[in-house]
């Protein structure tokens, strides 16, 4: 559920959360925003700290009362006491405007992951296991390693498994873990991640799609 | 107030007064009465030098307070709140205008004030709305080529050099020091300015970075956003690349940014924190408006942060920020 009182932000976000197949739902009145959103019992709120009305702040202070909703707070101040304020109040994360998409998606997917408890170490992906914590993917024959980057990109790829992932996306993923690659090295992660998908002599492969990325099929 | 002054100022009195009393001797003496000039004397004299020091010790304590509060105090303009309004009619004249000259001068600076607090305010809220359609554009552009969604990044970057500018210039202390990751801040700026980076086939090379430094995260992250800005915008044809690096010592942590770009000329580095300073380099660019540092190093100044640049033309540019480990913070903790 999205609480943003820009239209053009609040349209924009509303697409770009239903391309990544989430269900969306927005608030377009905010007068008793505060019944509004406990009614709608959505999975997670994306909350504007600004809106009309009433003020973010006590407005999560509020739904905390009642719910234990997940809340990540969208913020354009440039103020490190609001965002700290606002996680004091209760929201689970923030993020100031403008933001990064890719980040924020994935920002909302990890808290999904955590509030939900299906947060798995192990995925099973057709006849491969893939342990994250570890950094290992298993199966009948063999089992490999995979280097940190790897598992940054195969974690991205699994996720996104059918799907065309860009070069941009995994980039932003891989930098936002503090892997600052180049294009080069993207290219060459890319190939050694293959070879090892080839030595386990699975039918799962990394398909190129010419420019506009890779998929996992 | 020094006597020996006074008494030349009182020149004219001093001389009228002294006539008469030779003109009064005279007229004795033409009378014959001899026997009355030492008396007379006497009293003229004793009275002369008793208005005179009656006059100057009333006068004294006023004007000595008066300039030796002015200079003893750092703002010399709140002189007249340590002073009593004096019992002489020429001091009750000055203290009186001195308080009028300085209320009427506290009013125009008032409203100066409100100008420049306007001002602010209206640049923060334009700000706040700007970033806006930034923040649509960049949803609705995220699959698009790094070259458009970088030149978004420097719409934002140019947005937030306005904003950090005002921020610096302002009295009021808008910022929030706590202990801060230093890594978390660079990715940071890392995944901000990525695009820009790859675009340009910098290098980025962080170390592994665990330090912790008390400061406001979002300005350290402009600043250090200005930094790499000027890593990108002056480097090198081929092979560039940007290092970033924390030498810790007991008393700071020392974060260096290293790139191998055109580097300073030596004329040029004394004055590359200095408002609308361009430079041999700037010139030749389009782009530079000679705030970027300057800004940075006003900022680096408020958070007690030291900033320092070291370079070699045409090898490196270091830029360091220093940050002090201090005991106040140890204590707070």
């Amino acid at each position: 559920m999205i609480i943003e009182d820009d239209i053009q932000i609040r349209e924009n976000l509303k697409d770009l959360l239903e391309k990544n197949s989430y269900q969306v739902v927005v608030l377009e009145d905010f007068k008793n925003a505060l019944e509004k959103i406990l009614l709608e019992k959505a999975n997670l709120l994306l909350l504007d700290i600004n809106i009309p009305y009433i003020s973010g702040e006590i407005l999560i202070q509020d739904i905390r009362k009642k719910s234990n909703i997940p809340i990540i707070m969208v913020t354009s101040y440039n103020n490190e006491t609001d965002e700290a304020l606002s996680i004091s109040y209760g929201a689970d994360d923030y993020i100031t405007k403008p933001y990064n998409p890719n980040i924020l998606l994935l920002r909302i997917k990890n808290i999904l992951r955590r509030v939900n408890k299906y947060y798995n170490d192990k995925i099973i992906y057709k006849d491969l296991i893939f342990d994250i914590s570890k950094g290992t993917i298993k199966n009948n024959n063999k089992e490999i390693i995979l280097t940190k980057n790897e598992t940054i990109i195969f974690s991205y790829l699994l996720s996104h498994k059918e799907e065309i992932v860009s070069r941009d996306e995994l980039m932003t993923i891989l930098w936002d873990n503090t892997e600052f690659i180049n294009d080069n090295t993207l290219t060459v992660n890319i190939s050694r991640l293959r070879k090892k998908l080839e030595e386990l002599e699975t039918t799962i492969h990394i398909d190129t799609r010419k420019s506009r990325g890779y998929i996992l099929l | 107030m020094r006597l020996k002054y006074y008494l030349i100022d009182k020149i004219y009195f001093i001389i009228i007064f002294l006539s008469s009393y030779l003109l009064i001797t005279l007229i004795l003496l033409a009378f014959k009465q001899e026997v009355l000039i030492i008396p007379i004397s006497i009293i003229l004299l004793v009275s002369l030098i008793s208005l005179l020091l009656i006059d100057y010790f009333r006068k004294r304590k006023f004007y000595t307070d008066l300039l030796e509060n002015i200079n003893y105090l750092d703002k010399a303009y709140i002189v007249l709140e340590t002073l009593n309004r004096p019992s002489f009619y020429e001091g009750k004249l000055l203290y009186d205008a001195f308080y009028k000259i300085n209320k009427s001068m506290n009013e125009n600076i008032k409203v100066k004030e409100e100008q420049f607090v306007n001002t602010k305010e209206y640049i923060e809220m334009w700000i706040h709305e700007v970033k806006k359609p930034i923040a649509t554009l960049s949803l609705v552009l995220n699959k698009a080529p790094r070259k458009t969604k970088n030149i978004i990044k420097n719409l934002e970057d140019y947005v937030d050099q306005v904003l950090y500018y005002t921020r610096s210039e302002n009295a009021e202390k808008d910022y929030f020091i706590k202990e801060v990751d230093l890594s978390s801040v660079i990715k940071n700026v890392g995944v901000r300015n990525m695009d820009d980076l790859l675009l340009n086939k910098i290098d980025f090379k962080v170390d592994k970075i665990t330090s912790l430094v008390y400061t406001d995260m979002k300005w350290l992250e402009f600043i250090i956003n200005q930094i790499i800005n000027n890593c990108i915008k002056y480097k090198k044809k081929e092979n560039s690349y940007i290092k970033i690096y924390v030498l810790e010592d007991s008393n700071k942590t020392d974060l260096v940014i290293e790139d191998n770009g055109i580097g300073i000329p030596d004329i040029d580095i004394k004055r590359v924190f200095d408002k609308t300073f361009t430079g041999s380099n700037g010139i030749n660019r389009r782009t530079s408006t000679g705030m970027g540092l300057y800004i940075a190093k006003n900022l680096c100044q408020r958070l007690g942060h030291n900033i320092s640049i070291i370079s070699e033309e045409n090898l490196y540019t270091k830029v360091i920020i220093s940050f002090g480990k201090s005991k106040y913070f140890e204590v707070l903790k």
